[in-house]
């Protein structure tokens, strides 16, 4: 199993780049991923839902408490699917999967294995300038997942698509979590996403950001994104954020 | 009045043969030489002074160096020597320029440095290494190391701080080792400004090289120019000087414009 994500009594401030003035975004924060869940974290603007996925990742230190990623028994891979797809425009998109296994230490073979999951291994040695938008979506996708992932880390990752692409990489989504059972923290604005993709959904509110409301979706996988039940989930949400 | 229906068959798009391609490609620089080919006839034949030869006169000069191969020796000479001060130079724009984009108290360290550095003449530089060095190997690497490398560490800055944060983000969670990064984003996000400061920097160093070559050594294009120079032969000066122009040409447009449309072909590909 792939070790869970805890975050225990964070403490995070910012300073705001041109005043200076330092704005605490997380106080006495804690929350844990158990493995093998997604956990949604929706919530308005500005709250600091973006902060917990760079504290998990790495990208920022909190001020005062610790973050745990993984099982702790070795560093933990850690997949990140990011609003844009964050290709390198240079690479074909073969490579651009094959940099983040070389990094990985996991054979091409699977980043090869995962193109083809996503329906793009006929564009493997094409330019990711060639491909649509969706397409770069999935080829980020698959890079995410072809590390053989402990940790996968969503930033609202289909908000820059039209609807009907984002459907389709929901369920592509759905699809590669059945398989491989990562643990997950997915951000977004998008209540029915994180009702069709999630375990938990967190809502954050206020500032400091505080945990408003925590909820459970039963519903087993695979899910309908017409399933009734997620519907009545999203309400839910929604009645928590306002 | 009957409906006409709204049609129009699509304009097919010419697509232009590689010749055409080629002949428009060519015919600017072309036209460009002969036009400046006939002013300095014009200008010869008004002035009429020893000091302005005629076109003849220096494509006599050019046909007594270029055919016995002395043109191209010495211009290999010279090529050989630009193309390892080059080397130098871009071995340390390349580290100081990521160290100095990356780190603001690096860079305020190295700033005066690079100031001075492209302030002072290359005529210092070549001095300053015929002294230390004298007929060495070293002279012409070290006056074009410290001749170029200023402005192509600002090329290289100038770069770094042009690459996408994101990019460096997603390279970060993914633990993409430094030397990957290096090879697989870095260099490659800064191919135009690289390219840019090596063209740049080639003009650079010729001016560097030819001074050197003057001062300090008994072979290559300078030391030419300078012999010439010595015997008041004009038509040799610009002969060498042409010579030598038509090779930097050849470099340009065979080679860097080569490996400029390889290195960025990815950007070409057709738009979904």
């Amino acid at each position: 199993m792939s070790g869970g994500i805890n975050f225990a009594r964070v403490d995070k401030t910012h300073h705001r780049p041109h005043t200076g003035e330092a704005e605490t975004i997380l106080r006495d924060f804690s929350l844990e991923v158990l493995p093998g869940e997604l956990v949604a974290v929706v919530g308005p603007s500005g709250i600091g839902k973006t902060t917990l996925l760079h504290l998990a990742a790495g990208l920022d230190a909190p001020d005062r408490g610790t973050i745990r990623v993984g099982d702790g028994a070795r560093e933990p891979r850690i997949g990140m699917v990011f609003q844009q797809p964050r290709l390198l425009d240079w690479l074909k998109v073969a490579e651009n999967v094959a940099i983040a296994t070389d990094a990985a230490g996991v054979g091409r073979a699977q980043g090869a294995r995962m193109l083809a999951s996503v329906e793009l291994a006929s564009y493997a040695e094409a330019y990711p300038l060639a491909l649509s938008g969706g397409q770069r979506q999935r080829v980020a996708l698959a890079r995410a997942f072809a590390i053989e992932p402990d940790v996968v880390l969503l930033d609202e990752p289909f908000s820059a698509l039209d609807e009907l692409t984002a459907r389709r990489l929901r369920g592509l989504l759905q699809d590669l979590w059945l398989k491989h059972a990562p643990t997950g923290l997915l951000v977004t604005h998008n209540t029915l996403e994180a009702a069709f993709l999630a375990d938990r959904i967190v809502v954050l509110g206020c500032r400091p950001a505080r945990i408003e409301k925590i909820i459970e979706v039963g519903e087993a996988r695979p899910r309908s994104p017409e399933d009734p039940a997620l519907f009545e989930i999203h309400r839910e949400i929604i009645a928590g954020l306002v | 009045m009957t409906d006409v229906p709204m049609m129009r068959a699509a304009t097919p798009r010419r697509r232009q043969m590689p010749l055409a391609r080629a002949v428009r490609a060519v015919l600017p620089p072309l036209a460009f030489c002969l036009v400046v080919i006939v002013a300095w006839e014009v200008m010869a034949r008004v002035l009429a002074s020893p000091l302005v030869p005629d076109v003849a006169e220096v494509y006599g000069e050019l046909l007594r160096i270029v055919p016995t191969g002395a043109a191209l020796q010495q211009i290999g000479v010279t090529l050989g020597r630009i193309l390892s001060g080059s080397v130098l130079a871009f071995a340390v724009a390349v580290g100081l320029g990521i160290a100095i984009a990356r780190n603001r108290l690096l860079a305020a360290f190295f700033e005066p440095g690079i100031i001075l550095g492209l302030t002072v003449p290359g005529l210092v530089w070549a001095l300053l290494c015929v002294i230390w060095f004298g007929v060495s190997w070293k002279t012409p690497v070290v006056a074009i190391g410290l001749g170029v490398a200023p402005a192509l560490t600002v090329s290289v800055v100038q770069g770094v701080r042009a690459i996408d944060p994101d990019l460096i983000e997603m390279a970060h969670v993914f633990r993409i080792p430094r030397s990957a990064q290096l090879r697989r984003l870095w260099l490659p996000a800064m191919v135009p400004f690289l390219l840019s400061g090596a063209r740049l920097g080639f003009s650079l160093a010729w001016k560097v090289i030819v001074l050197v070559e003057i001062f300090g050594l008994s072979s290559g294009v300078g030391y030419q120019l300078n012999s010439e120079f010595s015997s008041q032969n004009v038509a040799g000066v610009l002969a060498w000087t042409i010579a030598f122009g038509v090779v930097m040409a050849i470099i340009e447009y065979g080679m860097l414009q080569t490996l400029e449309r390889r290195l960025t072909r990815w950007r070409r590909v057709s738009r979904v």
